[in-house]
């Protein structure tokens, strides 16, 4: 039975990632008052984007953290109902994250102990620059009306195909059963996935806040599908991963250049490409390495329908390549369709921008990684932990995710299977480090109505996390 | 080679010493164990080892049960040695935790005492699962030191265009000619003799008395099959999640090296048919893992280094504990695809678990209650050990197979595939 996706309500960011609205900013807002916030919630609610048919040249998404629910009125035994993992933050999971030293949550721009406060998130995109600004600038101007002056904009953000190392990204992506995209025949991921309130692939509905009805009698929220007569804050809402990534692109450049100097001393480009596509998995056009494993085949660029099965070894792309560690598709287990099951567990919907590329340089340049996910633990957070930063992923010994995984305590080592023997890069640095983020839940239309309309039901909580 | 044994100590703490021994763990925790008063490394064939505290609760009737302490440890045969070792080695650490259990000779009792004591403690496994069955913490340490002697070797030069036949000759030659690996070149010995006569009786006695038993079982087993399903029927399931201050203690102590330990402690059902399924069915967890699964591999998981079944309180709790590699959202999941029919089978019995159906079915496919019950019944490890915090099991496995290679003749398929270990 088809699902029916309840479009309108759903916000847009889980249908499209905006590829014709090329410019965006996203700002980091904490209001000290629950009424601020309920202020500016109520201005912005008829200028949310949602799921539904869409033509306009600018879209707006909102989101909002724990402190953010909190302050608008959401009382404990609501906040209860969201998952664990949220509930703590992405800061406070930096251990299983990565997130160490130089990634440290206390370096953070924002999201993490010593940065500003962080209630919520707007996401505005457009075609034009100036409409952007004008938008922008609108949006300031009633965060200073409501009297919101901890506000952080997140500038210079641009869609490209490239990410800053070089390479083609954003390829693969889950299709959303549901959605009129999907409806060509591919593998479809359930929504339950990523859309709370839905079947997952296992059949089941993730938990999400669900208040007794006499909480909302105004009937401003959805009822709970499974027909408990609660009211169900989370249906059509996802959870929204945040993070702000900052890429060393000459220190990846320069380090693949140390280890593929000729004899000689001279820099051998065709090398160091080669290198840096068996650490991807993919050429710089995008060419997956399973299909073109000697040299980038331009016209592959765009190609998702592979596998590794065939590659068992990793002898054309490599077991710690990066998008064999995101998705690792077949090769999981034995049994091609069993592991295609088992990562059908483990996707996400991303929805990332890079930045700095004409900014003030004080980042650098980088991702804001940005996906979408129904369960925190199982999707985003176990993708970062048991695949991208674990050593030993895939058989391996102390190779962490060659891009972007974490140097310590181990993991600095890239294996490239080859015959005779593998060929093995010792004391990778770190690439990627991890400027600023924090776990967001992105509501549905009518949840957000309902956070709206709330009322003082106690002392506010005191501004900050 | 030994074969290996899980230990379990447990004592009663007595109530008022509770506070004193939660501060003492958490503070153990913080510096650690391989030294210090346990000095856990210089232990012989020591693979584990978890300290826990279970908490004073009530059973199901409303009869108290006291605070506890419990020891476990995986550890190469002979027992022994090892619980000679934990007073000779041990001592101090050993003292110090157990001095807040009623009875425990103190420090200052002889070591006969002392290991006395601890043997009369000692609370025995229903099952005891091992990754490999006979592979010792010498035969791990010194193969994973014979893969990192060979990959610095392959480091040295440039190998391509050579004959994978050449290229494993050479590394041969490279291992026999060093003194330090020579021993290499041997296959690891296997289990004494008389371990391996006693697990060949049982594996064959076991079959015979159940055959003999056949018509009896063949009675019996529809009727308690019913019995079951009523029971399944009747009983009412109740979500409830974690708290997110257990979930905090929990991960405290998680998520440091490649592996986890991981221990859970629940109620089982009331009644007879329930006492007598869960015996059952650790009859055959028992026999399962000793001869079914006793390599590198627990029904498709092959991240478990160990793994054991305890009955407490005269078979009115049970715990599950073990060591697996990466952390424990990926452990369930695991657990959830691939062998939901064992822990239903075992889990099932216990109060909490999400609703079975025929004691194989349900349960751990309803994946978000499995998830909250387990994290809800699983008891923080403050004080762990591991001898080997960088390996998994495959990485365990891995190298026996890289030091398996380096003897025999080869097809040149087997050396190519045996090349790609490295």
């Amino acid at each position: 039975m088809a699902v029916q996706l309840d479009l309108d309500d759903i916000q847009g960011l889980l249908a499209r990632g905006y590829s014709s609205l090329r410019h965006a900013r996203f700002t980091i807002f904490a209001a000290r008052e629950p009424a601020q916030g309920r202020a500016l919630l109520a201005w912005l609610l008829p200028q949310v984007t949602t799921a539904g048919p869409f033509r306009a040249d600018t879209a707006l998404q909102l989101a909002f953290t724990p402190a953010g629910l909190r302050r608008l009125g959401l009382p404990d035994r609501v906040m209860a109902g969201f998952s664990a993992e949220f509930a703590e933050g992405m800061a406070n999971r930096s251990r299983f994250l990565g997130d160490l030293e130089e990634s440290d949550p206390r370096s953070w721009a924002w999201g993490g102990p010593e940065g500003p406060p962080v209630d919520g998130l707007t996401m505005l995109y457009a075609s034009e620059p100036d409409v952007l600004r004008r938008r922008q600038a609108e949006l300031m101007q009633r965060f200073a009306d409501a009297g919101i002056r901890d506000v952080t904009e997140l500038d210079d953000l641009e869609l490209a195909d490239q990410e800053p190392f070089g390479f083609r990204d954003g390829i693969s992506q889950p299709l959303i059963e549901g959605l009129p995209k999907a409806a060509r025949g591919q593998r479809t991921v359930p929504a339950g996935e990523f859309v709370l309130g839905y079947r997952n692939n296992r059949g089941q509905l993730a938990d999400r806040p669900l208040l007794p009805a006499s909480a909302d009698p105004r009937r401003l929220l959805l009822p709970d599908p499974t027909g408990s007569g609660q009211a169900d804050l989370g249906r059509n809402g996802s959870y929204l991963v945040l993070r702000q990534l900052e890429q060393d692109v000459d220190g990846f450049w320069r380090f693949l250049g140390q280890v593929t100097r000729a004899p000689d001393g001279a820099d051998d480009h065709g090398r160091q490409i080669a290198l840096a596509a068996k650490m991807v998995g993919r050429w710089p056009s995008g060419a997956p390495l399973v299909k073109a494993p000697d040299r980038d085949v331009p016209a592959l660029g765009g190609d998702n329908d592979f596998g590794y099965h065939g590659d068992p070894l990793g002898l054309a792309c490599p077991l710690g390549a990066h998008i064999r560690r995101v998705n690792p598709r077949d090769s999981l287990d034995p049994q091609p369709a069993a592991s295609l099951d088992a990562t059908g567990r483990h996707r996400l919907l991303r929805r990332g921008r890079r930045y700095g590329m004409a900014g003030d340089g004080r980042y650098g340049t980088g991702l804001y990684f940005i996906c979408l996910v129904a369960d925190l633990a199982r999707q985003f957070e176990f993708v970062q932990h048991t695949w991208l930063d674990n050593p030993t992923f895939s058989g391996l010994y102390d190779d962490a995710d060659p891009l972007a995984g974490s140097r310590r305590p181990s993991g600095r080592t890239f294996t490239a299977p080859a015959r005779p023997v593998r060929h093995r890069y010792l004391d990778l640095p770190q690439f990627v480090r991890t400027r600023a983020g924090a776990y967001f839940f992105l509501p549905g239309v009518s949840a957000m109505r309902y956070l709206a309309q709330l009322q003082d039901t106690g002392p506010a909580p005191s501004a900050g996390r | 080679m030994p074969h290996q044994l899980g230990l379990t100590i447990r004592a009663t703490v007595t109530a008022e010493q509770v506070p004193g021994l939660g501060k003492w763990l958490a503070e153990t925790a913080r510096n650690g164990v391989a030294d210090g008063p346990f000095d856990f490394i210089r232990m012989r064939g020591l693979h584990f080892a978890k300290l826990c505290l279970l908490e004073e609760t009530v059973d199901l009737d409303g009869e108290p049960i006291p605070p506890s302490l419990v020891l476990m440890t995986e550890v190469d045969a002979p027992l022994r040695r090892h619980l000679a070792e934990l007073v000779d080695v041990a001592g101090d650490g050993i003292d110090q935790a157990f001095g807040y259990c009623a009875g425990y000779p103190g420090a200052g009792a002889c070591r006969r005492a002392r290991i006395g004591w601890l043997r009369r403690h000692l609370v025995s496994a229903s099952a005891v699962y091992v990754n490999t069955v006979g592979r010792g913490l010498e035969q791990i340490r010194q193969e994973a030191k014979l893969r990192e002697a060979l990959q610095d070797y392959l480091d040295q030069r440039d190998w391509s265009g050579l004959a994978p036949a050449e290229v494993r000759r050479d590394l041969q030659a490279h291992v026999a000619g060093r003194a330090d690996l020579a021993w290499a070149m041997k296959a690891p010995a296997p289990p004494s003799l008389l371990f391996r006569a006693r697990e060949a009786v049982h594996k064959v006695a076991v079959p015979l008395a159940l055959l003999a038993l056949l018509p009896a079982l063949t009675a019996i087993l529809p009727v308690w099959a019913v019995l079951l399903r009523m029971a399944e029927r009747r009983e009412r399931p109740l979500t409830q999640r974690p708290t997110l201050q257990h979930i905090e203690e929990l991960a405290k102590y998680e998520d440091f090296v490649t592996q986890n330990p991981f221990a859970v402690v629940g109620f089982i059902k009331p009644g007879r048919l329930r006492r007598v399924t869960i015996r059952a069915v650790m009859f055959a967890i028992d026999y399962a893992v000793r001869h079914l699964y006793n390599h590198a591999d627990l029904a498709g998981i092959k991240t478990i280094h160990f793994a054991r079944w305890v009955p407490l309180d005269g078979w009115r709790r049970m715990t599950f504990a073990s060591n697996y590699d990466g952390a424990v959202e990926a452990y369930n999941d695991d657990f959830i695809d691939k062998v939901w029919w064992g822990l239903n089978a075992a889990f099932g019995n216990a109060v909490g678990y999400p609703p079975t159906r025929w004691l194989l079915w349900g349960g751990a496919t309803h994946e978000q209650p499995f998830k909250y019950i387990l994290r809800t019944r699983q008891v923080p490890v403050p004080v762990w050990y591991t001898a080997y915090p960088a390996l998994s099991a495959e990485n365990i496995e891995n190298n026996a197979q890289i030091r398996a290679g380096l003897r025999g003749d080869m097809s040149p398929g087997k050396v190519r595939h045996w090349l790609s270990l490295l």
